[in-house]
């Protein structure tokens, strides 16, 4: 496995748990499905829930919760914003 | 309808309702920056006390919020005259998170921390009050859900005075709840202004003392003329943005009272981009545009559980004063509703205003006060015998604690235990709503017991006019501690805003609404036990005075991760 997949499969692993999305595998999650709205349809305040996400294991921090609509579109949106802006 | 006898605010501005109608009248504002606050990581703007008068505010054997309570009441009492010692008297508190700040995340390390139906208790035996306290824990719309239960017991003739009593300290807790939810703004708020970044928190106690109607009562003083409750049914912590339920409970509130008497209307003004804007398109739908628009937090921050109770109190100083205070903050119109909004202070002739507040939970409120004589509605004891004028029915009832189910009376055998006991029965009997797994174990316990009860209706019941109020002794504790848990270690704070909303109890009213599309009345009432005679006055005293249909009422209590126990009930008026 690659850093970017690694990362990946981590990544979705902290959603599920911060989201509780107890029925869900990081299998279950498509990287280019939508996250809010359809597909696993979060809402406001689980964008909220991922700003603490990259906070807390990425060490990035995140002011303006809308700069989370580009970076939180899919998993591999977030990634690619966590490669390239991770402090830890 | 009921009398103000009298009124009290302890605010950073002043220890009386006339200091803290001087101080806003000339301008000031207790709002500033502060850095490490109860050791939070990150500096914010807010109204709070200095060391000093923290000190010169505290009473002995008391902690800081309960002293700050005792101080607002016993001024207010002070000057009600009244003898409170005996069975006439209730006393509501309305507060979010009362002594939260000496709460820990392990109960064994806890300091000198009260449950928020033990600080009303206290503050209550303080004053020699016999009668059991109720807390109000509507979230932001506390203060005013207060003030309409003090309008319900009173009317119903179940006691001669009611003292109301709104509270909250500013805490490391609150603050990083709303921290994790990006609402707070750095800088001081700026209530419906096109640059507002959020809101301010502020700590104060205020108290108003009422007095119910009689056929004797001096037709001079404040009225509480009525007041409505609604919830949204839309979101657990975003305004509906067509702000129908604000607007909804605005109108009922106003009834066919003559708008041209009104003086202006005190709105809640939080300064969060949501909720100014659906304010103004409620404001604005209920054709009240024209109408002068006042907001307070910008001297005082959001006051939470006292805000609701201290800006009704403002509102009638400024009535008296023949003023509309300007909005502190506002220069240029952010919102796309209508408003008559002003950063200049004007004069006013008119001897009413109506106040209107929203909160977490989707829940809206809103009351109606006045000057002069009302004309009709004052009809003392009117509601007294009605509410003696009907029998209430219980349909369905559902009874669900860590180790048992019972249904309309028969016992359902169930294997797990505790929490996985709800996921058992989630799993049986539910299964298609995803969102439980994201509620906290109270909001769990409420939602399957709901749904059970509900299912028990076979049809689809009418949504509209059915109200959830629910009464408990636990208040949050358990999400207490939860979120308490992310934010104890500086190093490692990383509040979460999905456990935050938890720590408001009265979610879980929201989250029944929610799935079941209720827009009635949501309420959460905190008892020191249940004590099935005062819920019964609650649940007759809100048939009696509201549109209420029909209600899922009941207890849901959970004290500690493995011990809850919820008694629903559907209760409707008797054909």
């Amino acid at each position: 496995m690659n850093n970017m997949e690694e990362l990946i499969v981590g990544l979705k692993e902290q959603i599920i748990d911060a989201l509780n999305l107890e029925e869900i595998t990081p299998e279950d999650i498509d990287n280019e499905a939508p996250l809010f709205g359809e597909g696993l349809g979060l809402d406001s305040i689980d964008a909220l829930e991922l700003i603490v996400i990259l906070d807390k294991f990425y060490g990035i921090k995140l002011a303006n919760p809308a700069e989370g609509k580009a970076i939180f579109k899919n998993i591999n949106t977030i990634a690619d914003y966590i490669a390239k802006n991770r402090t830890k | 309808m009921i009398r103000v006898l009298s009124t009290n605010i302890v605010s950073p501005l002043g220890t009386d309702t006339e200091q803290n109608y001087l101080a806003v009248k000339a301008g000031k504002s207790a709002l500033r920056p502060i850095s490490g606050w109860q050791g939070l990581p990150e500096s914010i703007t807010a109204s709070v006390f200095s060391p000093e008068q923290s000190e010169a505010l505290k009473v002995e054997g008391y902690t800081r919020f309960e002293s700050l309570a005792i101080r607002s009441v016993a001024d207010a009492l002070a000057k009600a005259g009244i003898e409170v010692r005996g069975s006439n008297t209730v006393f509501i508190l309305s507060t979010t998170k009362a002594d939260v700040e000496e709460l820990s995340s392990d109960q064994n390390t806890d300091g000198d921390y009260h449950s928020p139906a033990a600080c009303a208790a206290r503050i209550a035996a303080h004053f020699g009050i016999s009668t059991r306290p109720i807390v109000s824990c509507n979230a932001c719309i506390s203060g005013v859900a207060a003030q309409i239960l003090a309008d319900r017991l009173l009317s119903c003739g179940y006691y001669d005075y009611a003292v109301v009593c709104g509270a909250d300290c500013t805490s490391a807790f609150t603050a990083a709840g709303f921290l994790s939810f990006k609402s707070l703004s750095p800088l001081p708020c700026r209530p419906f202004d096109i640059e507002r970044l959020g809101l301010n928190l502020g700590e104060a106690a205020a108290t108003i003392v009422f007095a119910r109607e009689q056929q004797d009562s001096p037709t001079e003083g404040w009225r509480l003329v009525r007041g409505s409750m609604d919830n949204d049914a839309y979101h657990l912590s975003a305004p509906i943005p067509s702000g129908e339920g604000a607007r909804k409970v605005l109108e009922r509130a106003l009834g066919d009272f003559d708008r041209s008497r009104l003086a202006f209307i005190s709105a809640h003004g939080t300064a969060t981009m949501f909720n100014d804007q659906m304010e103004s398109v409620a404001i604005r739908d209920a054709g009240l545009s024209q109408l002068p628009l006042s907001a307070l937090k910008g001297w005082y921050g959001h006051t939470l559980g006292a805000s609701g109770v201290l800006e009704s109190i403002i509102g009638m100083k400024s009535v008296e004063d023949g003023t509309v205070l300007p909005v502190r903050g506002f220069c240029e119109i952010g919102v796309s509703g209508k408003v008559n909004i002003s950063s200049e202070l004007r004069s006013t002739k008119a001897r009413a205003f109506v106040k209107m507040i929203s909160g977490f939970g989707g829940c809206n409120a809103s009351a109606l006060y006045s000057l002069e004589p009302c004309g009709d509605e004052a009809k003392a004891g009117g509601a007294e015998a009605e509410a003696a004028g009907f029998e209430l029915d219980c349909s369905h009832s559902v009874r669900l604690t860590d180790s048992s189910l019972c249904i309309d009376g028969k016992e359902f055998e169930v294997e797990a235990r505790g929490k996985e006991l709800l996921t058992e029965i989630y799993r049986k009997h539910i299964g298609d709503y995803p969102k439980f797994y994201k509620m906290d174990l109270l909001g769990r316990l409420v939602f399957l017991a709901s749904e059970l009860l509900i299912k028990q209706e076979g049809e689809t019941p009418e949504a509209s006019g059915r109200a959830v109020v629910l009464f408990n002794h636990s208040s949050s504790i358990v999400a207490d501690r939860s979120h308490l848990a992310t934010i104890e270690d500086r190093d490692r704070f990383y509040p979460s805003p999905s456990v935050f909303l938890y720590t408001l109890p009265n979610i879980v009213t929201g989250e029944i609404a929610i799935r079941h599309g209720y827009k009635a009345e949501t309420s959460l009432y905190i008892l020191e036990d249940r004590d099935p005679g005062l819920m019964a006055q609650v649940i007759r005293s809100s048939f009696a005075k509201s549109q209420i249909r029909d209600m899922v009422c009941g207890w849901a209590d959970c004290s500690e991760a493995d011990c809850f126990e919820a008694d629903l009930k559907i209760i409707h008026k008797k054909q």
